[in-house]
């Protein structure tokens, strides 16, 4: 830990992590028209229209729908944020550290950085709209703190894992594409969590999705305290792919720069 | 251990690189490869048996035909690539590379662009909000401090990045054809800032063909001919021997 510290404060590291998450940050957002609105359309639009689907169409009836979906969301689009930025970010970014004795690890953690501004913006309007519905925050959300390191180290772990394939094949875009879309239906986010644990049990242990989603649930929505042996499991699962997209980082990246 | 007074030392580097006839960066060209099914590809020796040490402080030039692996030569020296098995490389101290490609984002002002890559080459933010007038005044930018430099034509861009790179520095400085940045009242303000700053007690790897400059400021130049060292020593016999071998 004293190391990760003394990594960070060495040098100009930790101001120009922070200045890469900013420039990061309004790429994403100010480099079109609607700017910051973006951010804010991008989940209600999906709400909306799942909501719609769900309530009006096929007649779902659940208390705090529109809540239960956004609480899904908020971890979803940090989660494909950081892995859908991540796999050209070894290209993007070759002559910052090509050229300088920049670690390339900083790279990934201005993207984290940058997508946690748009998480934490998700999470107050989600916390707002609680509010407006009668739920009201309970010490229960210092919880989120651990689901928030749990999610951060798994996108991570998976975001240095593409980047890396992105260097031997370039069609990793694509196969991610496919593959979050299988991701996301087998994620409880339009659906119950419970239901996927009756019907197909094994789906909460081959997704760490899963057990993220269920957990943020149980502290935003059900006052309850975490499943902490799932909670457990995923912190497992997560580390295992962060060492393999350090090993991948120490194996392939040194070689970006012949690759991309 | 590398010794004290060494800034970079190179032990028996290789460097190949394999040329593929078809495409073999997508999962079915990597699979071919891993399983060696393709055979369509060949072998390109850029570098061969490159040993040398280079003393703190001291100026090395490269020079060699387009080809030769001065480039790579200069890549593997900053960290950029990696020799092929077998081969060593030191650094004794920071390094920085800059070359014509140094990259913008062109999606970023110039204001942008200056803060980024000063960051990157280990500026605190305070040192070029500090210098900020100065980088730009160099790169004769003040027009365009607010615009993206995606607007910029490449000798504005590198004017820029050069600018940036000016007020940074490194213990050991790699310089691939950075002279060759504008027009002349441009290349003569760099000379300038090579001059005042970045010969000053750093190490300088110098790749070049302005034999002028080389002869000026080098201790000893490197001739590459076909990837091989034919000679490393007196700047002047090293050009005289360039200049036989091209006439």
């Amino acid at each position: 830990m004293t190391k990760i510290i003394n990594w960070l404060y060495e040098g100009n590291r930790m101001e120009r992590i922070w200045l890469l998450s900013q420039i990061e940050f309004k790429l994403r957002y100010y480099g079109n028209k609607l700017g910051l609105i973006w951010a804010l359309l991008n989940p209600i639009a999906k709400i909306s229209m799942f909501y719609v689907m769900f309530v009006h169409l096929m007649g779902v009836r659940m208390d705090n729908f529109v809540l239960y979906l956004f609480s899904g969301f908020v971890i979803w689009i940090f989660f494909t944020d950081v892995t859908n930025r991540s796999i050209i970010i070894l290209k993007a970014k070759q002559s910052l550290y090509e050229n300088t004795n920049m670690d390339k690890v900083e790279i990934y953690i201005s993207l984290i950085v940058s997508c946690t501004i748009g998480l934490i913006f998700n999470l107050s309007i989600y916390i707002v709209l609680s509010m407006i519905s009668g739920l009201f925050p309970t010490w229960h959300y210092i919880y989120f703190i651990l689901i928030y390191i749990n999610l951060t180290l798994l996108s991570l772990g998976i975001a240095m894992i593409l980047s890396n394939l992105f260097l031997l094949f370039k069609d990793v875009s694509q196969l991610w594409n496919i593959a979050t879309t299988v991701l996301f239906f087998l994620s409880p986010i339009l659906f119950r969590g419970e239901l996927v644990a009756e019907k197909l049990p094994i789906i909460i242990y081959l997704n760490p999705l899963a057990g993220i989603i269920n957990n943020t649930r149980a502290i935003l929505m059900e006052q309850q305290v975490l499943d902490w042996g799932m909670l457990g499991y995923n912190y497992a699962y997560a580390l295992v792919l962060v060492f393999i997209g350090i090993y991948m980082l120490k194996v392939i990246a040194p070689k970006s720069s012949e690759l991309v | 251990m590398i010794d004290q007074k060494v800034a970079l030392e190179l032990k028996n580097i290789n460097k190949s690189f394999t040329i593929y006839n078809e495409r073999s960066d997508t999962l079915k060209g990597w699979m071919k490869n891993i399983f060696r099914l393709s055979t369509d590809k060949s072998k390109l020796k850029v570098l061969k048996n490159i040993s040398l040490k280079i003393d703190k402080g001291e100026k090395l030039g490269v020079i060699g035909r387009n080809g030769s692996g001065k480039s790579t030569l200069i890549k593997i020296m900053s960290g950029a690539y990696l020799p092929d098995k077998g081969g060593k490389v030191v650094r004794n101290g920071s390094s920085m590379l800059m070359s014509l490609k140094v990259g913008m984002n062109h999606e970023l002002t110039a204001r942008e662009n200056i803060y980024v890559n000063g960051s990157a080459l280990g500026l605190r933010v305070k040192e070029i909000d500090n210098r900020f007038d100065e980088i730009i005044q160099f790169a004769e930018l003040e027009e365009f401090v607010n615009t993206k430099t995606r607007f910029f034509s490449n000798g504005m861009a590198a004017r820029l990045a050069f600018s940036v790179a000016v007020n940074a520095g490194a213990d050991i400085m790699f310089l691939d054809e950075v002279f060759a940045v504008g027009d002349k009242k441009f290349k003569r303000k760099a000379i300038e800032v090579l001059e005042k700053s970045w010969l000053d007690g750093r190490t300088v790897v110098m790749v070049s063909h302005n034999m002028g400059n080389l002869k000026k400021y080098c201790d000893r130049v490197l001739y590459l001919k076909n990837g091989k060292i034919e000679f490393l020593g007196d700047p002047k016999r090293a050009i005289k021997m360039y200049n036989e071998d091209n006439s």
